[in-house]
């Protein structure tokens, strides 16, 4: 698996291939979906997709391929490289969404979820695989959010093929477990090898699992955090762990789609309060004594001052 | 994300980003550095802000971009303002005009060191050294020499005349920057679908008026708009149907209907004009010793019980 294209920018989305089997492009196949780095603030959330013609399915459970959960990271790049062996019937393709994607995504004005993103990067894989030739029939997808929905989603999309949503899809289809692999695989090593892009000097790179209960994550999470930018782009910046250190510990930012108060936030867009309607000295001193600039000036935001 | 954050208050800053003409910062032909002072902004009667260039050659306004949300990476640090401060020429005259006014009503011919003056602010006697005070000073005062001494005299036709010609000098700079005088835009940014032909002329000359306004007394203001010859706006007529072209208006544009004016205090309901029969009947009744349904709702309630 050569990384490099992430590597070479890790501040956006990339996809790495593997070579689609002739074979694959001909016979009836099934794709297994998962992903690897949902819950981690650190770091990016892989998707992978695995492939394979429906009568070589077995040939997969034969390599033992299992829940990438239930195996020690070198047990896991051990499969890897027996998918790797086995390119002649299998491939796969691979999503990473980098930490600075998922923060954008999930921060812009119009958010978009995780849910979302994720649903979206798992049929664009789909797609990929179709457009690429191969002889789709059955997909294989663990849960993302309600399994009914999730699944319905995915056969309008893909008309004519059998979807199937499953929790635990991963441990219950081989080429889930198979696609989880490729997955967990890439996220590791992607995580290991992080090349940050900031400034940091010599980065302390013991930050524990990257999930948000993890001690030694908490304590990186302090101690790389800066009171102007906040986080290296290595960090999901949505995530409410790296949300609440930064209210608390760095200085405040406002953006103007922050939610305010009420009342506060009329009076700062100088709106009328409601109130001010029913209050009985509402009306009559409209004529106010103070000088309105000219609309030159107040379409530019141009003002007089009278100190620096 | 419930989390308030509470804003607070640009603290003052020992840095500004400002954009400044080359001349407010020449030192190299006069001594002495630019300047800030603070001056009788004649408009508004209080402090602005102002620059004299090196040597008091030149005046400057200063005005301040300020809107929500912005803030400066400078170099290596962060300005928490979002300010960005633009200094412009600016014609003395204007800050002089006042003080002329005021001596004015004394109708006598006077040394204009002895008329600028403001115990408030001092500084003003400088805008007197600017290169281009004396020169003109007879756009807006006569003249008299009495033993090579200078002596004015306000006058108010070379003032309006003066203003007029800034007016119009005004109007060809709008054209030019194709500055949106209508009032079917709010913003510059927005572009007119319809270029309108008819009266767009009154559109540039009522805004230049209402640009020049900034920099002049409101007496001033509404003498140059007779002197114009343009008529004062008024609101649209009751009994006439909106006309295609909308009024026009220096003001920023507003809502058309404006429902806060029900709120004020000389909106008073009037009984309808015409009672049904059901109505009528029920006014018959003898009322005396029955309070309104309103007083139970009203705050004077209290006060008439006892």
């Amino acid at each position: 698996m050569d990384l490099s294209p992430f590597e070479d920018d890790n501040s956006v989305s990339c996809r790495l291939v593997s070579e689609i089997p002739e074979v694959c492009k001909t016979e009836d196949c099934c794709l297994g979906i998962d992903e690897a780095g949902r819950g981690p603030v650190l770091g990016p959330m892989v998707y992978g997709i695995c492939f394979c013609p429906l009568s070589r399915k077995e040939e997969l459970k034969d390599l033992k391929v299992a829940d990438s959960k239930t195996l020690t990271e070198a047990e896991r790049e051990n499969l890897f490289e027996k998918l790797d062996e086995a390119k002649s019937y299998v491939g796969w393709a691979l999503q990473i969404l980098s930490p600075n994607t998922i923060s954008t995504c999930m921060l812009r004005r119009t958010k978009y979820n995780l849910n979302a993103l994720s649903h979206d990067t798992a049929i664009d894989l789909v797609q990929y695989a179709l457009d690429s030739g191969v002889q789709l029939k059955e997909i294989y997808v663990d849960t993302v959010g309600p399994a009914d929905k999730y699944e319905h989603k995915l056969s309008q999309r893909f008309p004519g093929i059998q979807v199937t949503v499953r929790p635990k899809a991963d441990s219950l289809f081989p080429v889930v477990s198979a696609a989880s692999i490729c997955a967990k695989v890439a996220r590791d090593r992607v995580v290991k090898g992080w090349n940050f892009t900031e400034d940091l000097g010599e980065v302390d790179t013991d930050y524990g699992s990257g999930y948000p209960n993890d001690p030694k994550t908490k304590a990186w999470l302090l101690k790389y955090l800066d009171p102007v930018f906040g986080y290296p782009q290595f960090v999901r910046f949505s995530w409410s762990t790296a949300q609440t250190l930064m209210d608390s510990k760095a200085v405040n930012v406002h953006w103007d789609d922050d939610e305010e108060d009420g009342e506060k936030a009329a009076q700062r867009q100088s709106n009328k309060s409601m109130l001010s309607y029913f209050s009985v000295s509402a009306g009559g001193n409209d004529q106010n004594a103070t000088h309105q600039a000219h609309r030159f000036f107040t379409e530019r935001r141009l003002k007089s001052l009278n100190t620096l | 994300m419930a989390t308030k954050k509470k804003r607070t208050s640009n603290v003052d800053n020992d840095s500004w980003v400002v954009i400044a003409p080359d001349s407010a910062i020449d030192t190299h032909k006069h001594d002495g550095d630019p300047v800030f002072v603070r001056l009788r902004n004649p408009s508004t009667d209080a402090a602005s802000l102002y620059m004299l260039g090196c040597g008091d050659v030149m005046l400057y306004e200063v005005k301040a971009f300020e809107d929500d949300f912005h803030s400066w990476f400078v170099g290596q640090a962060v300005q928490r303002d979002g300010r960005l401060i633009f200094v412009t020429p600016l014609d003395p005259l204007f800050l002089i005009l006042p003080y002329l006014i005021k001596s004015g009503k004394e109708e006598k011919f006077q040394r204009v060191d002895q008329v600028v003056k403001d115990e408030e602010f001092p500084a003003c006697s400088r805008l007197l050294s600017c290169a281009r005070t004396l020169a003109s000073l007879h756009h807006i005062a006569e003249e008299k020499e009495v033993e090579s001494q200078m002596y004015h005299r306000y006058s108010q036709e070379k003032t309006m005349n003066w203003l007029k010609k800034k007016v119009e000098r005004t109007v060809i700079a709008l054209k030019k920057k194709n500055v949106s005088v209508g009032e079917g835009v709010k913003s510059s940014t927005y572009v007119r679908v319809k270029s309108e032909t008819d009266n767009q002329e009154e559109d540039f000359i009522r805004y230049s008026h209402g640009l020049i306004s900034e920099y002049i007394t409101e007496d001033l203001s509404k003498a140059l708009l007779t002197h114009l010859g343009l008529p004062e706006l008024t609101s649209p007529k009751e009994t006439e149907p909106p006309s295609k072209k909308r009024k026009l208006s220096d003001k920023p544009v507003e809502a058309g209907e404006d429902y806060t004016k029900f709120n004020s205090a000389d909106f008073a309901r009037k009984p309808p004009k015409k009672m049904t029969a059901a109505q009528k009947s029920l006014a018959k009744v003898d009322k005396t010793g029955m309070k309104p349904m309103s007083s139970f709702f009203s705050p004077k309630v209290k006060a008439e019980k006892k």
